[in-house]
C-alpha cells in the first residue's frame, strides 16, 4: 500500500522535474512515441525501398524488404523518360515565381494595413481575412470558368497568379510590420523618401523574419499543391509533379517502379527545406495556426 | 505672388492626394486577385447553382432544380454519406490523438525534437505522395501489411478493395497526414498553460492522471474546441490523398463532396450547375465552422 503511493507520487514529481522516471508512465509514453515513429517512418522506408526495385521485385509475392539487385536505373529512366525534367521544372518555376509574387503583393498589402490611416481600412483587412473561409473545393467550377473565360487555363499565369493573394500572408506580415517603429518611416519622409522607396528600403528588410515564415510555406503549399494544377494544367506539358504522378499513376503506360522513383525525388527537396527550417515551420504554425 | 501661392496650393494639393493615393496603391495588386478569383467565382458559383450547363457556355435556369436534386438524388445521397462518415471518424480520432501525442510529448524530454519532427513529418510530404505510398502499403496481395498480417495469421483484408476497409483507410491516412499539424498547435496551448500549477498540484499530491484530467484538460479545452473545428473543416475539403490512394473507389465508398464537385465539371455527366450547388453547400457548412473558429478564438485570445 505504502509503496504504491510513494511511487504514484513519484511519477507526479518526474513529468514535472525531470527525475530518474518509475516505470509504467514512462513505458507507457516511450511505446506510444515509439509505435508513432514506427507508423509514419516504416510506410515512407518501404516506399524508398520499392522505387530501387524492378518490377519482378515489386509483385514478388511475398514481397522483399530489399531489392533483389538496386535498380538505381529507375532514377535514371525517370529523368530520360516521359517528360520528368518538364514536370520537375514545371514545378520548380511555378514555386519560385508565385512564392515572390506572394511576397511581394501580400507584403505590399501588409505595409498598407500596418502603416496608412485611410478611409476603409478595417472594413478591407476583415474582408482579407474572410477570404480564407472560401477555399477553393468550394468555388470549383465557377472559378474554373472564371480562369478559362480569361484564358488562363494551361498557362503558367494561371498556376501562379490566382493563388498568389494569401489572408494568411497579409496577416502575419502585418503582425508583424506593426512592431516596426513609425519614426523609422517619418525620418525617412522627412529625409524625402518616396512612398515606394520606404516599403523596399525600409519596411522589407526590416519585416525579413516574417517574409521568411511566409516564402517557407509559400513553397511548401505550392510544391505540394495539387488542386489547383490539375484544374489549370489540362495539357500535359504544363503538368506539375503532383499532378504528373496522380495522373501517371492511373494510367499502365508508365511502369510503376518509374512512378516510384519520381515520387520519392518529388519529396526530396521538401526533406531538404524540413531538416533545416524545423524551428521556424513548427514555430509558425505554434504561433499562428499557418497551414 | 498670387499665382506662386495657387501653384503652392496646387502642389500640395497633389501631394495629398497622392499621400492619400498610397495606401490603395499598395493594396490593388492583391485586392485585385481577391475580387477577380475568390469574389467574383463566389458570386458567379451562387448563380450558377440555380443554372443547368453542360459546357458552361449555354446555362438553362433551373430554379432550385440542382438542390433539389442534391437532396434527392441517391448519388448524392451517398456521397453525403461518405462525407459524413469521413469527417466525424477523422475529427474525432485526429483530435484524440493529437491530444494524447500532445501530452506525451509535454512530458517527454529524452529525443522531444526528434519525436516532434517525426510526428510533424507527414504534414510536409505532398499528399499525392501520401496516397501513392499507403497505396502502396496496403496493397492486398504484395503490400508489406498483408504480408505481416499473413505472418501472424489474420488473413489478408482487401484494405482499397472493400467498402468499408477503403473507409477505414481514407480516415487512416487522414489523420495519419494531419496529426502533426494539430498536435503542434495542441503543444502550443499546453506551454501557454502556467507550469506552476501543475507543480502546486504535485506537491499536494496530485497523480498525473489526477494532473491531466483536472487540471491540464479543462485549461486545454479552448485550444481542444479549435482542433475540433480545424479537423471538421479539413475533413470536409480532403481530397488530394484520397485520389492517389483510392481514387474515390472501392465502388465509390471514398468519393467525398470536394471528388464530386471536381468530377461536375471534368468528368461525363458534366454538370456545372449541379456542381456548383453542391459548392455552395460545402461554403456553408465551412462557413459555420469557420465563424464558430473565430468566435471561439476570440474567447480564447480573451482568457
Amino acid at each position: 500500500m505504502r509503496s504504491k503511493v510513494e511511487s504514484q507520487q513519484k511519477s507526479s514529481w518526474t513529468s514535472i522535474s525531470n527525475r530518474k522516471a518509475p516505470s509504467p508512465s514512462v513505458i507507457l509514453r516511450t511505446s506510444l512515441l515509439l509505435t508513432l515513429t514506427f507508423v509514419v517512418l516504416a510506410p515512407v522506408t518501404w516506399f524508398v525501398l520499392s522505387s530501387f526495385k524492378d518490377l519482378t521485385d515489386l509483385s514478388a509475392r511475398p514481397p522483399k524488404l530489399f531489392p533483389t539487385a538496386w535498380q538505381f536505373s529507375n532514377y535514371t529512366e525517370a529523368f530520360k523518360m516521359y517528360d520528368y525534367k518538364k514536370y520537375f521544372f514545371n514545378s520548380v518555376f511555378v514555386t519560385v515565381v508565385a512564392t515572390m509574387l506572394t511576397l511581394l503583393i501580400n507584403s505590399m498589402a501588409a505595409f498598407a494595413f500596418a502603416k496608412y490611416n485611410f478611409r476603409g481600412r478595417d472594413g478591407l483587412f476583415v474582408l482579407t481575412l474572410a477570404m480564407i473561409m472560401i477555399p477553393l473545393q468550394v468555388i470549383l467550377i465557377p472559378i474554373y470558368l472564371v480562369v478559362s473565360s480569361l484564358g488562363l487555363v494551361n498557362t503558367y499565369w494561371g498556376m501562379i497568379i490566382p493563388a498568389a493573394a494569401t489572408p494568411t500572408g497579409v496577416f502575419v506580415i502585418r503582425q508583424y510590420m506593426l512592431t516596426i517603429p513609425d519614426e523609422l518611416i517619418e525620418s525617412a519622409r522627412m529625409d524625402g523618401a518616396g512612398e515606394f522607396r520606404i516599403y523596399a528600403r525600409i519596411m522589407l528588410p526590416l519585416a525579413k523574419p516574417a517574409l521568411a515564415v511566409i516564402a517557407i510555406f509559400s513553397i511548401l503549399w505550392r510544391w505540394n499543391d495539387f488542386l489547383w494544377p490539375l484544374l489549370i494544367a489540362q495539357d500535359e506539358r504544363l503538368y506539375t509533379l503532383p499532378v504528373a504522378l496522380a495522373l501517371l499513376n492511373g494510367q499502365l503506360v508508365v511502369p510503376y517502379n518509374i512512378v516510384l522513383a519520381m515520387s520519392v525525388m518529388s519529396i526530396i527537396p521538401v526533406l531538404f527545406i524540413f531538416v533545416f527550417m524545423q524551428r521556424q515551420i513548427i514555430q509558425g504554425i505554434a504561433h499562428t495556426g499557418l497551414k | 505672388m498670387k499665382t506662386s501661392s495657387t501653384a503652392a496650393n496646387r502642389r500640395r494639393r497633389y501631394w495629398n492626394w497622392r499621400r492619400r493615393l498610397t495606401p490603395y496603391l499598395f493594396l490593388a495588386p492583391n485586392l485585385l486577385i481577391f475580387v477577380t478569383f475568390i469574389i467574383w467565382p463566389a458570386i458567379r458559383g451562387i448563380y450558377i447553382s440555380f443554372f443547368d450547363s453542360i459546357d458552361g457556355i449555354t446555362f438553362t435556369y433551373v430554379g432550385t432544380g440542382n438542390y433539389k436534386a442534391i437532396f434527392n438524388d441517391p448519388t448524392v445521397a451517398s456521397i453525403a454519406k461518405n462525407t459524413a462518415t469521413y469527417v466525424v471518424f477523422y475529427m474525432f480520432f485526429s483530435t484524440l490523438l493529437a491530444l494524447v501525442f500532445a501530452l506525451v510529448l509535454n512530458e517527454q524530454r529524452f529525443l522531444r525534437g526528434f519525436f516532434r519532427a517525426i510526428i510533424f513529418l507527414p504534414v510536409m510530404l505532398s499528399p499525392v505522395v501520401v496516397g501513392l505510398i499507403w497505396n502502396d502499403v496496403l496493397d492486398r496481395k504484395v503490400g508489406p501489411l498483408n504480408t505481416f498480417l499473413e505472418a501472424l495469421g489474420g488473413g489478408s483484408p482487401g484494405w482499397l478493395v472493400e467498402p468499408p476497409l477503403g473507409m477505414l483507410a481514407a480516415v487512416f491516412v487522414g489523420i495519419w497526414v494531419h496529426l502533426g499539424f494539430y498536435t503542434i498547435i495542441l503543444l502550443a496551448g499546453l506551454q501557454g498553460i502556467d507550469r506552476s500549477l501543475f507543480e502546486a498540484a504535485a506537491i499536494d499530491g496530485a497523480t498525473r492522471w489526477q494532473i491531466n484530467k483536472l487540471i491540464i484538460l479543462p485549461l486545454l479545452k479552448p485550444t481542444t474546441l479549435i482542433i475540433v473545428i480545424l479537423s471538421t473543416i479539413h475533413g470536409f475539403q480532403s481530397f488530394d490523398f484520397i485520389y492517389t490512394l483510392t481514387g474515390g473507389g472501392p465502388l465509390g465508398a471514398t468519393t467525398l463532396i470536394v471528388q464530386y464537385i471536381y468530377e461536375r465539371a471534368f468528368q461525363i455527366p458534366i454538370q456545372y450547375g449541379l456542381g456548383s450547388a453542391a459548392g455552395v453547400i460545402l461554403f456553408l457548412i465551412i462557413f459555420a465552422f469557420t465563424a464558430l473558429n473565430f468566435v471561439m478564438g476570440r474567447k480564447r485570445d480573451a482568457v
